[in-house]
């Protein structure tokens, strides 16, 4: 009898150390996984940049969208929504990249996801947006590319190159260094 | 992982049954009993550690106990609120146990499933039953190559045993006797042919240890079959709207939990529009207010430019597009606004109120307008009654909707970048519009004072929350679950059994003295002493027939 529970305690212990240790690898592992992402743009090089899709769609105004009649420029695809703050922090910076690379051979898109256009047009005229916005309540045009690159929140900035290649994403608010780094590097002067 | 019993045997016969019994004790002991038993103590060499590890850890008491510390530790994710089904339960008991919550969440009992000593306790039960269960697996192959054991000297000592005289020699008597039991699809395995001794050996009842067997590998493949469900499949939530539609994309998910080995792109590319949510609830007698039906019809798509297929989704009966299930979760009241600002932009608003009484459906919700600098915070009554001055609810149906809203004006704090909730206005950069809130009935306007605009309530939508799951593992569980069953009957309800005939020519010269005897292992199920005697009685039968 004695021995039996002796056992036990025995049985128990070394469980619960192996469970410890285990559980602790466990925490490590995750850990040092969750702090290797860091940064927010992913930039492609060259010849391994990802076609996109030709992605087409009527805008807010119901006028139709179509991105291959953009070939021959670079093309900055904004992904935003009126409802999501950190797009409307970053409306001025590309209105304004918007009236300053126009002559280089540059378009900026919009593609406004979750939705009304009343509420998106009131946000782009207050903002002085110019540009088109595809009107994809429905993340339809987001399904499209996201085959191609992710776009997994909202917003998402996609800089397309001249040929209709992805040369750069940046994931959440754009900044005005990102932004123009990804410009340049997509053989802009 | 079955129970292991030596078979019964009166203390003095113990040395007779010798290696007949004690090779079915061997069968056994190697795996669980014996081996835990025979390594329980720590050995001092250190080389022998890891061995002792190695046993303790694939013994079968081990394997109870994290079966056990399994279910135990799923009690918490059952019990308290978990951040991957109800993260705003979370939220609330952070709020009600604001010392005791961080404690819990160090310890992972909010995400209980995702927790590493979970994952722990599952990997060990894993690698326990993989270090139980291969072993036994060699044993039994070979255990199935084994011809039966040399029948023992004395039979009469077995716990079953009979003799009869014959008038045959023993050499057929023996003969017979395996016709017998070879037509009985015993394995047999007789006395070598120029022997004195005439015996023979006959086995049957090897289906127990397939059974067995087939439970252990059964129970790895559930095992295997879950953490594939957890690395490749994914679970994600997403309200909808009546009229709204959304693709199967990572930034249109509300919430979305891959398993660890899904990147973003591994979505389905199916699309679904939410066209209409009924609900209808019992309108009297005692159970009045219940819901008797729920139905979300959705048209869906599998992938882009396909048929567009129609569904009626509801509680239990998911939607399936390719290998997804689109399950029916919850429903409420989205109140559809118009708004008209200062300058004359209109807006169009139907945002979902979420219930804050899941019997009446008084729900609560707010309107933002960050262009129009306007928000309302409001309270939804699906059928609104007054008493005595306090707005209520009285029935979950939309049957008299009123919505009470208090407006704000000015900045709404959602241009600077920080991410708020669509559930929650900030009024800090805001002032009130009226001293008291403003009650609308479907088409009623109220008209903001000091020239702000004005606020329509246009009429009544509904919302469902729908979860996405993608779980491979679901199918394979299932069949390995089935099959474990299986395995148990079998390894509960066959017996394995010897027999054993041993004849010598008989005392007056002519004929021969027969015993038969018998041996089983474990006799749970009953049965074995009928068939024994039934086979005996065939044994002694069948020569008798012979001319």
């Amino acid at each position: 009898m004695f021995k039996a529970k002796r056992r036990t305690v025995v049985t128990v212990t070394a469980v619960a150390a192996v469970l410890l240790g285990g559980a602790l690898t466990a925490t490590l592992l995750t850990s040092g996984k969750g702090n290797a992402t860091t940064g927010n743009t992913v930039e492609y090089q060259a010849g391994h940049r990802p076609a996109v899709p030709n992605l087409t769609g009527k805008s807010l105004t119901g006028t139709t969208i179509n991105l291959s009649s953009y070939r021959g420029k670079v093309v900055v695809l904004n992904f935003w929504g009126s409802w999501c703050s950190p797009c409307r922090e970053e409306a001025p910076l590309l209105a304004g990249l918007d009236q300053q690379y126009s002559s280089k051979g540059v378009v900026f898109l919009g593609d406004d996801v979750g939705d009304t256009p009343q509420n998106a047009l009131a946000f782009t005229s207050s903002q002085g947006i110019t540009y088109p916005s595809f009107n994809d309540p429905g993340y339809a045009v987001v399904a499209q590319i996201s085959q191609v690159v992710p776009v997994h929140d909202t917003p998402t900035t996609v800089v397309i190159d001249k040929t209709g290649h992805v040369a750069g994403t940046i994931l959440g608010a754009a900044t005005y260094s990102e932004l123009t780094t990804l410009l340049r590097d997509a053989a802009v002067t | 992982m079955t129970d292991v019993h030596a078979p019964q045997s009166q203390p003095e016969s113990a040395a007779v049954e010798d290696d007949a019994a004690r090779s079915f004790a061997l069968d056994q002991t190697g795996t669980a009993e014996g081996g835990s038993r025979r390594t329980s103590r720590p050995p001092a060499a250190n080389a022998g550690w890891l061995r002792w590890g190695w046993r303790q850890l694939t013994s079968m008491r081990t394997a109870l106990i994290l079966l056990f510390l399994l279910a135990l530790g799923s009690i918490p994710g059952s019990v308290l609120p978990q951040q991957g089904s109800d993260p705003g339960a979370v939220q609330q008991y952070y709020a009600s146990h604001p010392a005791l919550a961080p404690w819990l969440n160090h310890l992972g009992l909010f995400n209980v499933f995702a927790a590493p000593w979970f994952a722990a306790i599952y990997l060990l039960l894993f690698a326990s039953l993989v270090g139980c269960v291969l072993p036994r697996a060699f044993r039994l192959v070979g255990a199935a190559r084994t011809p039966p054991p040399r029948a023992p000297r004395n039979l009469a000592r077995l716990p079953h045993s009979s003799t009869y005289s014959s008038a045959l020699s023993p050499d057929a008597v023996v003969a017979g006797a395996a016709a017998v039991l070879g037509g009985q699809r015993f394995r047999l395995r007789c006395s070598e042919a120029d022997a004195k001794d005439h015996w023979v050996s006959a086995e049957k009842g090897y289906l127990r240890e397939v059974g067995n067997l087939l439970f252990h590998l059964a129970l790895l493949g559930v095992l295997l079959s879950i953490a594939a469900g957890g690395l490749f499949g994914y679970k994600a939530n997403k309200l909808l709207v009546e009229g709204q539609s959304f693709n199967d994309t990572v930034a249109a998910l509300d919430e979305y939990h891959p398993g660890r080995l899904v990147s973003g792109n591994d979505l389905a590319p199916f699309s679904l529009t939410l066209n209409k949510f009924t609900a209808n609830y019992i309108d009297s007698g005692e159970s009045r207010g219940q819901p008797s039906n729920f139905d979300a019809n959705v048209t869906y798509t599998s992938s882009p430019g396909a048929k567009p297929g129609t569904y009626n989704v509801r509680i239990n009966d998911p939607l399936a597009v390719d290998s997804l299930k689109v399950y029916l979760i919850g429903h409420g009241y989205a109140p559809e606004f118009k708004v008209t600002d200062a300058k004359g932009n209109v807006y169009n608003e139907t945002p979902p109120f979420i219930p804050a009484n899941t019997s009446t459906f008084e729900s609560d919700g707010v309107v933002k307008l960050p262009d129009a600098s306007l928000g309302f915070m409001g309270v939804f009554e699906p059928t609104a009654f007054s008493a005595g001055g306090t707005l209520m609810s009285i029935f979950p149906a939309a049957d008299a909707p009123a919505v009470s809203l208090i407006g704000y004006s000015g900045n709404l704090g959602m241009n600077d970048g920080v991410p708020q909730s669509v559930y929650q206005l900030d009024t800090t950069g805001m002032t009130k519009l009226s001293g008291s809130p403003h009650l609308l009935t479907p088409g009623q306007t109220w008209t903001l004072p000091n020239g702000k605009g004005s606020i329509t309530f246009v009429g009544v939508k509904q919302w469902v929350s729908m979860a996405i799951t993608y779980d491979p593992g679901q199918v394979p569980a299932l069949v390995c679950a089935m099959l474990a069953i299986a395995g148990l009957l079998l390894s509960f309800f066959v017996r394995r059994r010897r027999v054993f005939v041993r004849a010598v020519p008989a005392a007056s010269g002519t004929g021969s003295v027969v015993t038969v005897g018998g041996l089983t292992r474990s006799d749970a199920s009953g049965g074995f002493e009928e068939e024994f005697a039934e086979l005996a009685a065939e044994i002694s039968a069948s020569e008798k027939a012979k001319p």
